[in-house]
């Protein structure tokens, strides 16, 4: 019973809902020396967001240098993206987490606007 | 002549049946978590000073769900709005309130969710300890200096609500 009521949940109700996977990214030696890579997908089944701001973080929550493509980054509605995310190698150890935010546009927001972000955290072996 | 052409023709229909392709459907489960908007919020304006969510102040209560596919991955975070995001020019101090109440779930086990919420700030976190859904409504209030009434013009303000893998 509880699974219909998950199914009708997920597939019938009309949603607006921002999903970022993996769980648990791992960080690879990337083509560039000195540069580690991961990589996480977005996808955004919200109609009302198109932006996207990625962020990396230690333990602390304090912000770790990172190089992608673009920080902001433009998913369109029901549209899924791979984002490349490089560190240096020796910030690759206090790398904890991983998060990516909508972002609302000024103007398109209606008295109480929802803010989305899901933080992935880094596995260690 | 009638058997060459019986041959060519059984030749190709079986080479037409090596081109019928399977056309495979692929899915992978792993652990994940959806944050998703069921209701945006609107403020109700039940006195000139004060902006609220509640249906009794004429406002509607923003309602967000997540979803995790495996118990015990993620945190759930809702941070209530604590400033405008955008509004008219305002002279004195705004006081905001806000909560959050679990409203309803996809499994019974997620009964005690409520019950064991940590409150800090104008931050809950609540343990997404059992797969599923859960449903949660978030309430603010916005009273602005003392007897004073809010400019006229547009309010917004952010919920910002968090998946945190744990």
């Amino acid at each position: 019973m509880k699974y219909i009521i998950l199914f009708l949940a997920l597939f019938v109700s009309p949603v607006y809902s921002h999903e970022m996977t993996p769980t648990y990214p791992v960080f690879d030696q990337s083509y560039v020396s000195g540069l580690s890579k991961t990589s996480v997908k977005l996808f955004n089944r919200r109609d009302d967001v198109r932006f996207y701001k990625i962020d990396v973080y230690d333990r602390e929550w304090n912000k770790v240098q990172f190089a992608t493509e673009n920080q902001l980054v433009i998913v369109n509605y029901l549209e899924t993206k791979t984002i490349d995310i490089y560190v240096r190698n020796r910030d690759r150890i206090k790398i904890e987490f991983i998060c990516t935010e909508s972002k609302l546009v000024k103007g398109e927001v209606k008295s109480t606007g929802v803010s989305s972000r899901i933080c992935s955290r880094i596995k260690r072996d | 002549m009638f058997r060459i052409i019986l041959t060519l023709s059984a030749v190709l229909g079986m080479t037409s049946i090596v081109f019928a392709e399977n056309v495979p459907i692929t899915g992978t489960v792993e652990s994940k978590c959806s944050v998703s908007t069921e209701v945006d919020g609107v403020y109700g304006t039940p006195q000139p000073y004060k902006l609220s969510t509640a249906t009794s102040d004429g406002g509607v209560l923003p309602k967000i769900r997540f979803d995790t596919s495996q118990a015990g991955y993620y945190l759930a975070r809702i941070t209530v709005p604590s400033s405008f995001s955008s509004s008219p020019s305002l002279s004195d101090t705004v006081e905001w309130t806000g909560s959050t109440s679990v409203e309803s779930m996809s499994d019974t086990g997620m009964s005690g969710y409520e019950a064991a919420k940590v409150t800090y700030g104008n931050t809950t976190d609540y343990d997404l300890t059992v797969a599923g859904s859960v449903w949660i409504n978030v309430s603010s209030t916005a009273t602005y200096g003392v007897d004073t009434s809010m400019p006229q013009g547009e309010y917004t303000a952010i919920v910002v609500a968090e998946c945190i893998a744990q």
